[in-house]
């Protein structure tokens, strides 16, 4: 898109989005703005959720995230995919821009004595809606914050004082992973995720300095990627133990504009991620763009070039592999519509995932089929993604001994 | 019953013929020395590898077979200068493989051999051109090779091996007649290797003075080198991929 064009539209749609992010923007603040009184103070239940910010890094803006006059029912929903699932982007965007985001500049490693991140802290390790009260000694500044890693959040206030007004519900395994200062972040998240805690919980806990031996604020987009990568990880380790799957599938579904198709391979792991941005998808503009990415079975090295989205999609993929203990090779299209007009943040690429492949799949003789009927569902004509694909050229040309045994 | 001596160096060489393909690998030690036999996870390529007993400075075994994880031992292995003499010992009854470098000793856990991917059946092959070159040489084409494509062709054409590698938009190509080469039985023939692969191989290949490929026409490649002054035999073959249109 080009850049002045909304100074001519000015919300007439004229990027051809069914509705404008600038206005939308607006409309939400309105809303929380009244509902900090005049001295600054604000209740409400925080569902919990922390802000480590990564501006400034190593001083960065940090603290908690609360809805003014919310209660926890209501406030819980906010950092609830499965929930957030079911609402439109606009309600989305309105509901996550309740959350104002009260923070103050700490140092990632020298602030841990400071009484704002004990008490933010404190706040992380629960389960569940926390009340809370906070003292912003400035009004709120009108800014909402969008991501592609990160859920949509509310306008930014200082904060002079914070404290729950009643106690967290912390699980146990939270309780002393938090206060366990000899396990490594990576082997405190694999307990963590392997007790039933969820992504978002982890994500908290290491964003806010509470988990691994060197102890440190973890700007939250970082921390989302590096809890799905390690999540991950320990996924791949086991299932390159287990057998190939027994037939190529196909997986299709997806959310919010964010359309997958999966195919499964009987063949030894390995992952692909193709990302089609259709034009007038959010960052796209007016025209397409498609990126790929891939890794085999030792993992990825590095960081991918399709950034938090690639990890975020290969998790619920190698969740699903876990899950029927077997192991295969899997290409992914992500086509991103426009009906995806803001960015949402991670967690749908995560969701979109795991509701495709929660989906029953239909199974083909061979690849060539699979890809035909792929085709047929993805809006971008296959002559376009199909020569982006690495993984694809493998399964089409390389040979393996056993064909000429 | 087992036990070895060997030069550290050699030892570490060894085990990278191995490591390049596979994470783990069954071991079969009789009296005339040790082979291994593995395919790499995606079944695309494969290893063969024999040891004499006089590649060691002492050595004495019974038939037996061991699972090792050469990831484990090339760590430590590490901490051995090249120099260093390895000491190797296998307690049969507590399953485990006692490593002495100098004054330090490791014991290990085997691997439960059942555990390792069985040994691959062998393809029979006819292939009719055999190409000898040095193995460094083979190593800076591979590398040239990999500025331009992920994988590679290599052919002979009449008294010409040649080596050849198609991007998207730009080409490489490499001629070596018979007197760039150490030797060369001809036959027209070419076909096409992941660079991934190869790129593995020829590394441990670089450090031999002659190496040996045999080449079909969209058959696998055959690359056999020695290692241990002529005590050590690898045995490389890895699938070729089949040309687009």
């Amino acid at each position: 898109m080009k850049r002045n064009i909304c100074i001519n539209c000015k919300g007439k749609g004229l990027c051809g989005r069914s509705l404008c992010p600038i206005l939308e923007k607006f409309r939400t603040m309105e809303s929380v703005s009244s509902a900090v009184s005049s001295d600054g103070t604000i209740f409400g239940a925080s569902p919990p959720a922390v802000f480590v910010g990564r501006y400034g890094y190593p001083q960065v803006r940090a603290g908690p995230m609360i809805p003014p006059e919310m209660d926890a029912a209501a406030a819980q929903v906010l950092e609830d995919p499965k929930q957030l699932l079911n609402m439109d982007i606009q309600d989305v965007i309105a509901e996550r821009s309740r959350l104002v985001r009260a923070s103050t500049t700490l140092n990632i490693r020298g602030s841990f004595e400071n009484k704002l991140l004990l008490k933010s802290q404190e706040l992380a390790l629960s389960r569940s809606a926390v009340d809370t009260e906070a003292k912003l000694s400035k009004p709120l500044s009108c800014k909402l914050k969008f991501d592609d890693v990160l859920t949509p959040m509310g306008p930014v206030g200082e904060l002079k004082d914070f404290d729950l007004a009643e106690n967290p519900k912390v699980p146990r395994k939270v309780d002393y992973l938090g206060y366990d200062t000899d396990a490594l972040t990576k082997d405190a998240v694999s307990e963590l995720f392997g007790g039933g805690v969820d992504c978002q919980h982890i994500t908290r806990l290491l964003s806010i300095g509470l988990l691994g031996q060197d102890r440190r604020l973890v700007p939250t987009r970082w921390s989302i990627t590096a809890t799905d990568d390690m999540i991950g990880k320990d996924f791949i380790d086991k299932i390159r133990d287990y057998q190939p799957i027994k037939e190529i599938s196909v997986f299709s579904g997806g959310c919010f504009g964010n359309y997958f198709e999966i195919l499964l391979v009987p063949r030894i792991y390995s992952f692909e991620l193709l990302e089609i941005w259709m034009e007038k998808s959010v960052w796209s503009g007016n025209s397409s763009w498609i990126g790929q990415d891939m890794e085999g079975l030792d993992g990825k090295k590095g960081y991918s070039n399709l950034t938090g989205g690639y990890y975020a999609a290969r998790l619920p993929a190698l969740e699903y592999l876990a899950r029927i203990r077997k192991q295969a090779t899997v290409f992914m299209i992500r086509e991103i519509t426009p009906e995806y007009w803001a960015p949402l943040g991670v967690w749908v690429v995560r969701e979109a995932v795991r509701k495709a492949l929660g989906n029953s799949p239909r199974i083909f003789d061979t690849v060539e089929q699979a890809l035909d009927d792929m085709a047929t569902r993805v809006r971008t004509p296959a002559k376009e993604w199909k020569p982006s694909s690495r993984l694809l050229d493998d399964l089409k040309f390389q040979t393996t001994l056993d064909a000429f045994l | 019953m087992f036990t070895a001596t060997i030069d550290a160096a050699l030892l570490k060489d060894s085990i990278e013929t191995l490591t390049v393909l596979v994470d783990e690998a069954r071991f079969r030690i009789s009296p005339e020395g040790i082979a291994v036999r593995a395919v790499d996870p995606a079944n695309v390529a494969m290893v063969s590898f024999d040891l004499t007993p006089n590649a060691f400075d002492d050595f004495s075994a019974s038939d037996c077979e061991i699972g090792l994880d050469l990831t484990k031992i090339t760590d430590i292995l590490g901490v051995a200068e090249r120099s260093d003499k390895v000491i190797i010992e296998l307690d049969e009854q507590s399953k485990k493989l006692s490593i002495g470098i100098g004054q330090i000793s490791y014991t290990l856990a085997l691997l439960d051999p059942s555990t390792i991917r069985a040994e691959p059946r062998i393809p029979q092959l006819d292939l009719a051109a055999e190409i000898v070159i040095n193995g460094k040489d083979l190593m800076k084409s591979v590398k040239a090779a990999e500025k331009i494509s992920d994988h590679m062709s290599l052919g002979v054409e009449g008294e010409t091996f040649f080596i050849e590698a198609k991007g998207d938009t730009d080409n490489m190509r490499q001629e070596m007649t018979r007197e760039q080469l150490i030797d060369l039985k001809t036959g027209d023939v070419h076909s096409l290797f992941s660079l991934d692969y190869l790129t593995d191989m020829v590394k441990p290949a670089s450090k031999s003075n002659e190496v040996t490929l045999h080449l079909g026409s969209d058959l696998p490649l055959k690359l056999n080198f020695n290692i241990a002054n002529g005590e050590g035999k690898i045995g490389y073959l890895l699938a070729p991929r089949i040309e687009s249109d």
